[in-house]
């Protein structure tokens, strides 16, 4: 039974969810995509920090604030550079 | 009277940099090799299953993700001829692709090399051939100008791949030539998605290896000075003044 119903997800997955996902997906700014590897690298780099689920939280907003931040003034940095050439 | 006295091993422990308590790491090896094979599973072999439940979806799910935004290509595994660095010898190849960050998410990746091996095999064909709820050659290698492959893998290529077409193929015996690069055909069909799903499953690799690190080790945070400090708290001061 579990086969079967793992094969009828996969099959109604790639039938009918795929395309409709790649449609919204290719709407998406590309930046946009990096978010997620930021949430998930803050999300893992606290994790592997602490122990506590309180203190893995608040480690990873922490974290989050940093990446992005970080990363949102190389963007800056990069777009200000393409505007004054 | 004889006394047995049983040793038991000694406990391998961690300290919680939170509140410093202990953290039973039971056998360090074997959670840090079920981490990489299943992420996270090392943590609830170890009884954090909280922080395993974690790492097991955040990063199974980012390499899925990515295996899915790039169409099924994204990992592979390959050391054809005219893979990058052409003219090294294969395992030198294979490191400088992004397999070797890949193969870091564990079990999941494994498909790529037994599709890899059974390609460049007698049979030239992946194990998994695909076309149906797999997309056709599966996690297998692109193929390359020169490549030979059975005639079924060709077949089932020219059948479900909307990039290759019967006349790519010279027919070379038994098997098939490709006469094109796959491999552009993947970039020119996915796009940014390529390198999208690329990034992603390379991340979810690299990631597992702090995973890994944690099932073996514990967490990074308090320094070894200071694990020691709170494993062996000094002695109270007596408060006294002088005996009159």
């Amino acid at each position: 039974m579990i086969a079967t119903t793992l094969v009828t997800t996969m099959a109604a997955t790639a039938w009918f969810i795929d395309p409709l996902v790649a449609t919204l997906a290719g709407r998406v700014p590309g930046i946009l995509f990096g978010l997620p590897l930021v949430a998930l690298a803050s999300l893992i780099f606290a994790a592997t920090h602490h122990e506590d689920p309180a203190a893995i939280r608040l480690a990873a907003v922490h974290w989050m604030v940093w990446l992005g931040g970080m990363l949102g003034m190389v963007l800056a940095a990069v777009l200000l550079l393409g505007w004054l050439q | 009277m004889r006394m047995v006295v049983e040793q038991q091993p000694p406990r391998i422990v961690a300290i919680s940099p939170d509140d410093g308590s202990a953290i039973d790491l039971r056998n360090p090896a074997l959670a840090a090799l079920l981490s990489w094979a299943v992420p996270g599973l090392g943590q609830i072999y170890q009884g954090r299953t909280t922080k395993g439940s974690l790492f097991m979806a955040a990063i199974l799910a980012t390499f899925v993700f990515g295996l899915w935004l790039g169409g099924g290509k994204v990992v592979y595994a390959s050391w054809a001829d005219d893979a990058p660095g052409g003219g090294r010898r294969p395992i030198l190849k294979l490191l400088i692709q992004p397999f070797v960050c890949q193969a870091a998410a564990g079990i999941v990746s494994l498909p790529a090399l037994v599709q890899s091996v059974q390609l460049s095999g007698p049979m030239k064909q992946p194990f998994v051939l695909g076309g149906g709820i797999l997309p056709v050659g599966f996690m297998a290698p692109p193929l390359v100008p020169g490549q030979e492959i059975s005639r079924v893998y060709a077949d089932r290529l020219v059948r479900h791949d909307p990039d290759v077409a019967a006349d790519d193929f010279f027919d070379s015996g038994p098997s098939k030539q490709f006469r094109r690069d796959q491999l552009a055909n993947w970039h020119r069909r996915l796009g940014r998605f390529f390198e999208i799903g690329t990034l992603y499953t390379m991340l979810a690799g690299m990631l597992n290896l702090l995973v890994i690190y944690d099932a073996w080790a514990g967490p990074f945070g308090a320094s070894e000075e200071e694990q020691r400090r709170r494993s062996n708290p000094p002695p109270p001061r007596s408060s006294g003044g002088r005996p009159s």
